[in-house]
């Protein structure tokens, strides 16, 4: 599966447009990583636990995006876009989006 | 007279000076490591951004002086949560309530976002290219601010930023 947030991808053509095709997920990190994230809040820096929790949640609704253009028989994902909302406190939502696609090389054509 | 004071009262002299000073030792304590942190972040990021060249990074949609027959290009997604210290959520207080520009919430989410886009120049570095285009960078709320009462939530600059690896010529 092909993924770029650009609406071409250089070498290939577009032979076919499967449509949007989409995947969401809300998680959260357990009690302790909110504790933790509290003290970072103190002393500055990086929350790792809350970075971890947004990859998971990019990388979880990637998965399921991808699932559904592979159910529409696509082989690519052109035009990639993410966007997050505010549930709760310690929860992420995200969201992201894609036209799916058949590609195909342009020397095959 | 007594020469020692008696247990009971050093006891008392203790405990006023450790629940005064404890909370003081702390905050100080705070403001110095934040400060530090801040310091070294900033750092790090002016070391590893003059690894790459101004050009590797655009926000265009097309793939800017693109080496053709190169690698199929790639997207790269990048996080990036930064939280704010003792210091600057205390100073914020203050001016959120005289009004004016919060300077320290405005470096914070600054660093959040120039590592951000740093992570995506690591990872395509990382699988093979040279360069990144259509960077698009967006904020996400954990903290939950926009839901919680203001007062509760953390103040936190979260990141999520993505674009497209290929390679230059």
């Amino acid at each position: 599966m092909l993924l770029t947030n650009t609406e071409t991808i250089p070498g290939y053509r577009i032979k076919e447009v499967k449509g949007l095709v989409q995947g969401n997920t809300v998680r959260a990190k357990h009690i302790g990583r909110d504790i933790m994230a509290g003290f970072r809040n103190l002393i500055g820096g990086e929350v790792s636990g809350y970075t971890e929790l947004l990859t998971e949640s990019r990388e979880q609704a990637t998965e399921r995006m991808i699932d559904h253009a592979e159910d529409l028989g696509a082989n690519a994902v052109v035009n990639v876009r993410f966007s997050t909302s505010a549930i709760t406190q310690g929860a992420a939502e995200l969201y992201v989006y894609g036209t799916a696609v058949v590609v195909v090389k342009e020397t095959e054509t | 007279m007594h020469v020692f004071i008696s247990m009971e009262e050093l006891v008392t002299v203790l405990v006023t000076l450790l629940s005064v000073l404890l909370p003081l030792g702390i905050a100080v304590g705070c403001i110095i490591m934040g400060h530090f942190t801040e310091k070294w972040h900033l750092q790090s990021l002016r070391e590893r951004e003059s690894g790459y060249p101004r050009s590797a990074v655009s926000q265009v949609k097309t793939f800017p002086n693109i080496q053709p027959g190169s690698q199929t290009p790639q997207l790269v997604v990048a996080e990036v949560v930064i939280a704010s210290d003792y210091w600057k959520t205390f100073w914020a207080g203050w001016v959120n309530f005289f009004g004016g520009e919060m300077r320290g919430y405005q470096k914070m989410i600054d660093r959040a976002r120039r590592e951000a886009v740093l992570r995506l120049l690591e990872q395509a570095e990382e699988k093979g290219f040279n360069a990144i285009c259509n960077v698009r960078i967006d904020t996400a709320d954990i903290t939950g601010a926009s839901t919680a009462p203001a007062k509760r939530a953390a103040s936190m600059a979260c990141v999520l930023a993505s674009a497209t690896a290929y390679m230059t010529s």
